[in-house]
């Protein structure tokens, strides 16, 4: 039961964290892209084009490496609890 | 007002730390003297202070408990409990209580011939409370002034600060791209708000400017 319970507690807090992780990152990725086009605008003021232009890295940002690296917030925690299993009673 | 928060702050801060003190990991050099099992009933105040029955049993209001009987470095006497911590609290995942209590046995030593030991705790011991700290795992030294490295606790600790750290920027950043404009949108709207109410203030006053007498 004890193992369930663990299970359960440790999906919904890595879930969580997963979550605000991605938001947070995001965040900064579209803030960087925003400070990029401002300070070298390509078409001077045209609002579209830097919308465009920041959908574009937004996009790539979602199927890029860095993203994926936020399941670590999953097999960090993980790895670290069957390590500690191993450390603690078969060594 | 002052006095208030920095007493809240230091007592939170000292929570913090009383936590810490108690959860993490901590070595103990000493002299295993003996082993031995009490029956300890559960139903006090002192509940908090132990961990549950026995991965595999059933949690009665009475059981048995180990404990691990040492003298310190310091030559004081020093008593453990051994408890498994299971799945749950403190995430040790301990379930070797008995395995470690065969290798604590097979670690006594007296007096004139000592073997020294090394005892992964964590826990406090309070007479008054009649509570031990918890044995994690028993290795036998060279001596009693082996200089032992706390390297979970460097490695947590830092986590630890990285995890605040990264909690802090996460904050500031949500609040800097939601918030902040979120309340200029609201003090715009107030704005517009003040300047329609003045509008209609001066229409109204102005109709009634009519009624004056010029």
């Amino acid at each position: 039961m004890g193992f369930i319970r663990l299970g359960a507690l440790g999906l919904i807090v890595m879930g969580i964290a997963y979550f605000l992780v991605s938001m947070y990152s995001r965040s900064v990725r579209r803030e960087k892209l925003e400070d990029e086009w401002d300070e070298n605008p390509a078409n001077g003021d045209d609002k579209s084009a830097r919308d465009a232009y920041i959908a574009q890295g937004m996009k790539d940002y979602e199927g890029s490496v860095r993203k994926k690296f936020i399941w670590l917030i999953f097999i960090l925690p993980t790895v670290a609890v069957f390590a500690l299993i191993y450390l603690n009673n078969f060594s | 007002m002052n006095k208030i928060k920095w007493t809240f702050i230091t007592l939170v801060t000292l929570i913090v730390l009383a936590f810490f003190h108690y959860v993490l990991p901590q070595h103990d050099i000493a002299r295993i003297t003996s082993t031995e099992i009490i029956r300890t009933d559960f139903s006090g105040f002192n509940r908090l202070f132990y961990a549950q029955a026995d991965s595999g049993a059933t949690e009665n209001p009475t059981r048995d408990i180990r404990l691990v009987n040492t003298v310190r470095d310091n030559g004081k006497i020093m008593v453990y409990r051994n408890e498994d911590t299971g799945w749950i609290w403190p995430p040790y995942f301990k379930f070797d209580s008995s395995n470690l209590h065969a290798e604590a046995a097979d670690l006594i030593s007296s007096r004139d011939a000592p073997r020294w030991v090394s005892i992964t705790h964590y826990g406090w011991r309070n007479e008054f409370f009649s509570i031990y700290p918890n044995v994690v795992g028993v290795k036998e030294i060279a001596g009693p002034d082996v200089r032992i490295i706390p390297w979970f606790n460097i490695i947590f600790l830092t986590l630890l600060a990285l995890v605040v750290v990264m909690l802090r920027k996460m904050w500031l950043q949500f609040r800097e791209r939601s918030i902040d404009p979120m309340l200029e949108d609201m003090g715009d709207n107030l704005d517009a708000a003040g300047d329609r109410i003045g509008e209609t203030k001066g229409r109204i006053g102005r109709w009634l400017d009519t009624w004056r007498k010029k």
